[in-house]
């Protein structure tokens, strides 16, 4: 009887290599994430109570709490989603739905969006403040923030709704044609619902971006501690304080860390709260009578 | 003879440069069930997409002719209402394309874009579903998504979907090649049961199931590079003595 050794056949243990490279890459992204978040624990956590939640900006924000930071915060995610949202899908349904494929239009409106993706944000920032704050007359306001982190985000907005709704099944758009299906009740109650986790997960990740811009909101928000009364008055969005705290003020990288602490969280909160939304309303919509 | 739902002359498709259909005369009698055979590629999806204007939505599609309703509708008229004819032409395709939502929504959307009170949508739903024989398998799970059904059964629902909004023709697109056997023989059966309540046209490769079924047959062929209609008439005459020489070799099994 003859036996044959056995061999590693030499795809074998390229598998092998490429395997091993890989759960070293997956290995060391997660170390150094987990890097991350330990050091931001280590040193802000001792600084999170509740009255840096409740209080005022003290100190330059050494001392004292972020509450108006956390309101400008919000105020500023508000306004921003509040017209990227609407503008981004319209545009979006209006290029796959409403232009015959392939028009000049559509391939002019298309690139522009994609050329504005690739815009650096300080330049959105000059841009914001010069048409929102001066020739708009809104001034440095949470209102021009938030416009102008609109404009920052559309193009990502545009581009992933684009994507989900030309990534729908191809038979759908007959099936409701042959029905006699309006083009408003095709988009609205078939190919939108069907679209929305691509579409969250472009608002998820345009709500990452607005939330980490410093360079956007530097000249259009502004950069006021004090509590805003309303969308005209100016406010700190969080990365903006963070920024401020680590780069300006000395002694305040402990205060910066709390605060990037409380943005993260911030981030992680309202990431999940779009994903349970959109599965809530995809429930209630699959079964709705 | 029956007087004729839709009256087809002189109807030619084209695709940009590429002429799909040429010259068609067809009438296609009321209450019966016509037949359109023929090979690959003669335009037979061509000439059915045509009847209820989703040529509309292929690009740089043309077509020309003409096709009028029975009350006399001009199908082809850019004036006439396009959702209004799809209500009244019907469509069922090769492959089951139930909205990916629950099978009461299936139904919903359509019957309130056509007007349908809501108080008498669910009446509206047991009957059709009773009429494709779905109603006792799926009666108690109409809040599951359509794309839990299985083939045949999602096939039987858009049968249904369709016969919801009372059309008065239905176009079948080769409904059973993407089902099995079993299931293909089911909805043959529901397609013979339509037989006097709604015409149907029914595009088929499977010349057994044309045979069994149909009152009427079409046999359409590609001539000089474009797809023509090469003899029609009664089904039983069509099938015993055909008179085109391509359709006799294609009836005999021997082409296409
Ligand atoms: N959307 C389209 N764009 C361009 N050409 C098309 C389109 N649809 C069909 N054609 C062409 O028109 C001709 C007829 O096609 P059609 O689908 O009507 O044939 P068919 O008889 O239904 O074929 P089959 O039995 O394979 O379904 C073919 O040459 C096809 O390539
Ligand atoms: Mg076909």
């Amino acid at each position: 009887m003859i036996t044959h050794p056995i061999r590693r056949s030499p795809s074998k243990g390229l598998d092998l290599a490429i395997a091993l490279a890989g759960a070293f890459a997956a290995l060391l992204s997660f170390f150094l994430f987990g890097w991350l978040v330990w050091d931001l624990v280590r040193l802000g956590l001792p600084k999170l109570s509740w009255s840096f939640f409740s209080g005022e900006v003290e100190d330059a924000g050494r001392g004292g709490g972020i509450a108006p930071i956390l309101v400008s915060t919000l105020g500023i995610l508000a306004c921003c989603l509040g017209l990227a949202i609407p503008l981004g899908t319209g545009c979006a349904i209006w290029l796959s739905e409403f232009v015959r494929r392939g028009s000049a239009w559509a391939r002019l409106v298309a690139s522009g969006v994609d050329l504005l993706a690739g815009v650096p944000s300080i330049v959105f920032g000059l841009f914001g403040m010069v048409f929102f704050a001066q020739t708009l007359g809104l001034g440095f306001s949470i209102l021009s923030g938030g416009l102008t982190l609109a404009c920052m985000i559309l193009p990502l907005l545009v581009r992933t709704t684009l994507t989900a709704l030309e990534s729908l099944p191809a038979d759908l758009r007959p099936a409701a044609a042959g029905l006699g299906l309006s083009k408003t009740t095709t988009t609205f109650r078939l190919l939108l619902p069907a679209a929305l986790p691509g579409i969250v997960i472009g608002i998820t990740l345009g709500v990452g971006r607005a939330l980490s811009e410093t360079a956007a909101l530097l000249f259009t928000s502004g950069y006021s501690t004090r509590m805003p009364e309303s969308f005209s008055d100016s406010g700190r969005a969080l990365s903006v304080h963070i920024y401020d705290l680590a780069l300006n003020v000395a002694n305040g990288s402990a205060m910066a860390s709390s605060s990037a602490l409380v943005l993260l969280a911030l981030i992680l909160l309202v990431n999940s709260a779009a994903v349970a939304l959109s599965e809530h309303w995809l429930r209630r919509r699959s079964s709705a009578s | 003879m029956n007087a004729a739902a839709l009256h087809i002359s002189g109807l030619s498709v084209s695709y940009r440069d590429l002429t799909a259909l040429r010259e068609v005369d067809l009438a296609i009698p009321e209450g019966q069930i016509t037949a359109l055979i023929g090979p690959s590629g003669c335009g037979k999806s061509s000439f059915l997409h045509a009847l209820n204007r989703l040529t509309d939505l292929v690009p740089g599609c043309r077509v020309s002719g003409s096709i009028r309703l029975a009350d006399g509708t001009e199908v082809t008229d850019p004036q006439t209402d396009v959702l209004a004819l799809r209500r009244r032409v019907g469509i069922v395709f090769q492959r089951p394309n139930p909205f990916p939502q629950s099978i009461r929504r299936n139904f919903e959307i359509p019957l309130k874009e056509h007007g349908w009170a809501k108080s008498d949508i669910p009446d509206r739903i047991e009957t059709v579903l009773r009429e494709v024989g779905l109603w006792k398998e799926i009666s108690d799970r109409l809040h599951q998504n359509a794309s839990t059904l299985s083939g045949g059964q999602q096939q039987r629902l858009c049968l249904a979907r369709a016969l919801a909004l009372e059309p008065e023709v239905i176009l079948f697109d080769e409904p059973c090649s993407a089902l099995d056997p079993l299931a293909s023989g089911v909805v043959e059966d529901l397609i013979l049961s339509l037989r006097e309540k709604v015409t149907v046209v029914i595009v088929t490769h499977h010349l057994a199931q044309a045979r069994r079924i149909a009152d009427h047959a079409a046999v359409f062929w590609t001539r000089d590079g474009a797809g023509t209609l090469v003899e029609q008439g009664p089904a039983e005459r069509v099938f015993s003595s055909p008179q085109d020489p391509d359709a006799i070799l294609y009836l005999n099994g021997a082409r296409g």
